[in-house]
């Protein structure tokens, strides 16, 4: 873990009414695919934990953050501008993914903003062998799908409209998976706890499946 | 002058708090622990429960409210919450984070508070070091002439869910180990008996600064190392481990050095996988019984202590019963079992506390008893046994002391001398119970003790 650093607000876009992507200079920070920074703007107490979204090669960091209705840091970030100091801290986390890994096939499984670690390590490793569900209720969340490689992902939106409707865990009880499929858990614990028995159903030991809880 | 400061929370409190008596000593002020008679009053906070912080508020209304008859100086300092730290600015007169303690004697001055020391402009400052601002290389005024903690790092990275010490602590940072060898040499050098390695994860010690600061394992075998130097006879411990950060390594040193302490403190507070997910704690049972394995292998009379929650924040029947299997298969010697309850600025604070309190009570209830029965099995194991103990005070019954095995398991034991305090002693195991034993001192060593 590094020293906290002042980074400079590059872009706010917003990708839904409630979703956005906040670029920022990256000033040296150096992280690994899968971490998570803690955000807030420069001079306030409070900061949040976000996954890095941005790939290893971008000269900025983005990170992907939904507003929360009470949330005071989300709702802060929201209102930045281009030139805006934040405080970033990190990175953290051990969502990772390690060189003995890197040969045995990937499943991806995301909910939400969930996305972003995801987003981060197809760009980051273009070379794993992954397939991605992502769970969403409207089809207008689907977004970031663009720097995915599209035959790698499958939208599950319960509204209706994506790749599969439904959910993602009932994708996971329709579809076998390799035994020794490496299975990597982002969103929120609802959906982790479900495909997390639903895995073990399928014999997939809790050794291969790692998570990152969005609380 | 005098000043009066009230601790509150963990040991890593109590070793901070060493510190910052040290620096109102050096500004000549005297410690009272009869707060009426204190100028300065001041407290170490603890943000890990919502009791303690109640102890905070309620503690300076106190103090306010007898400034109206007397000339009082209020400070605070510790783990603070962001919120609390903006509310507390208003009610005490100063508030400083460790890392601003070397700046204490100036803000008495700025307070309009002098001592000879505060008052001289011209004092030599020492060069403080960037990493806390110095507050490591504060010598601290140890509270026990035999029992010391030495701080290796401060904050912690790990985000567990239950838990606000990343929000008051901050990041983790990682002490310089020059100045972790120095203060335990310096330890031993004083015949202190037992010094315990403090940190919120200790085995991830020098993980901000890869490849610049060493692994916990080489600290740890630097300290063995000081032990082997010094010829000297001490017990050294450290608390607390993370599990994931958990190496063979680390076991491998302990079991190397005997001056590095067979005991070991893991915390589980789950055996269930999901709870562990919702704790965060990126561990599964399975990865927490490998380490357990490897503790029974390479260090077979260690004895395993842990820290359990019960009724964490969707806690089901099963899933509690996934903690009681745990308990039962891993055969603590001692468990810190916790009732939970959601502490202030923790990701869990925002989420319903649903566990019922009759139902926290029960499982907290059930699982004493695993740890009653596994307790008394392994004590049951040390009758007839001669151990080892450091004598800590003592003990309530007359004509008694208290001491402690290199496992930490409390032994009672009768003797007349005046004052064994801090001293080693045999002893041979008489009697058990659950969590502590009796013994007696061993003839030769009696008759040691006496003809001194």
């Amino acid at each position: 873990m590094e020293a906290q650093r002042q980074c400079q607000v590059q872009s706010v876009t917003f990708i839904t009414p409630e979703t956005f992507i906040l670029r920022f200079s990256r000033e040296d920070l150096t992280f690994q695919p899968g971490q998570y920074l803690s955000v807030g703007l420069a001079g306030h107490r409070e900061q949040r934990e976000y996954s890095i979204y941005s790939s290893l090669t971008a000269d900025f960091l983005e990170i992907l953050v939904r507003v929360v209705p009470d949330g005071k840091v989300s709702r802060q970030l929201a209102q930045t501008k281009p030139g805006d100091l934040l405080a970033v801290d990190g990175p953290f986390g051990y969502f990772l993914i390690s060189e003995a890994q890197k040969q045995k096939p990937f499943l991806f499984i995301a909910t939400g903003t969930g996305l972003s670690p995801f987003h981060c390590l197809a760009n980051s490793l273009p070379t794993l062998d992954y397939q991605f569900l992502h769970g969403v209720r409207h089809q207008e969340e689907q977004y970031g799908y663009a720097e995915f490689d599209r035959s790698r992902l499958v939208s599950c939106v319960t509204g209706g409209g994506g790749d599969y409707q439904g959910r993602v865990t009932q994708y996971l009880r329709d579809h076998d998976w390799l035994p020794e499929t490496q299975v990597y858990l982002c969103g929120n614990c609802d959906m982790i706890y479900d495909a997390f028995d639903l895995l073990k159903e399928k014999g997939i030991p809790s050794s291969q499946i790692f998570t990152e809880v969005y609380f | 002058m005098k000043y009066f400061i009230l601790n509150l929370g963990c040991q890593m409190n109590q070793s901070d708090s060493e510190r910052i008596q040290a620096v109102l000593q050096q500004m000549g002020m005297e410690k009272t622990e009869n707060e009426e008679e204190a100028f300065v009053r001041g407290i170490v906070a603890c943000s890990v429960r919502q009791k303690a912080i109640d102890k905070v508020y309620s503690k300076i209304y106190e103090w306010n409210e007898q400034k109206t008859s007397k000339n009082l100086l209020t400070f605070v300092s510790g783990c603070i919450l962001p919120a609390d730290h903006e509310k507390f600015l208003k009610k005490f007169d100063l508030i400083f984070s460790l890392q601003q303690l070397k700046d204490l004697p100036d803000m008495f001055r700025q307070y309009g508070v002098t001592t000879p020391f505060s008052a001289s402009l011209e004092r030599e400052e020492p060069e403080f070091s960037p990493l806390m601002g110095g507050f490591w290389q504060v010598k601290p005024q140890y509270s026990s002439p035999f029992e010391a903690f030495v701080p290796i790092q401060n904050g912690c990275d790990k985000f567990c869910t239950f838990c606000a010490v990343p929000y008051t602590r901050g990041r983790e940072i990682s002490r310089p180990s020059a100045e972790v060898l120095e203060e335990v040499q310096n330890l031993v050098k004083a015949g202190y008996k037992s010094v315990t390695l403090l940190g919120q994860n200790v085995n991830s010690y020098g993980q901000d600064r890869p490849g610049q600061e060493m692994t916990f394992a080489e600290l740890l075998k630097e300290v063995g190392k000081i032990g082997q130097r010094e010829k000297a006879d001490f017990w050294t411990y450290f608390t607390s481990p993370h599990p994931r950060d958990m190496t063979r390594e680390v076991l491998e040193v302990i079991a190397e050095y005997p001056v590095l302490a067979k005991q070991i403190h893991l915390p589980l507070q789950s055996g269930d996988d999901k709870v562990l997910i919702r704790m965060n704690r990126n561990y599964s049972l399975d990865r927490y019984r490998a380490i357990v394995t490897d503790i029974r292998a390479i260090l077979p009379k260690a004895t395993l202590f842990t820290d359990i929650i019960v009724g964490f924040t969707g806690e089901t029947d099963e899933q509690f019963h996934n903690t009681r299997l745990a308990l039962e298969e891993f055969q603590f010697q001692m468990a810190f079992i916790a009732q939970y309850s959601p502490r202030p600025g923790a990701a869990s604070y925002r989420w319903e506390d649903d566990v019922p309190r009759d139902v926290k009570k029960s499982r907290f209830h059930e699982l004493t008893e695993v740890l009653l029965a596994s307790s008394l099995a392994y004590n049951q194991s040390l009758v007839g046994q001669t151990l080892r103990v450091i004598v800590d005070k003592p003990d309530r019954k007359p004509g008694y002391w208290s001491g402690r095995t290199e496992g930490k398991v409390v032994v009672r034991f009768p003797a007349q001398e005046k004052d064994l305090t801090g001293q080693f002693v045999n002893l041979r195991i008489t009697q058990v119970v659950p969590l502590s034993l009796e013994g007696e001192l061993i003839p030769e060593y009696a008759g040691q003790l006496s003809a001194l």
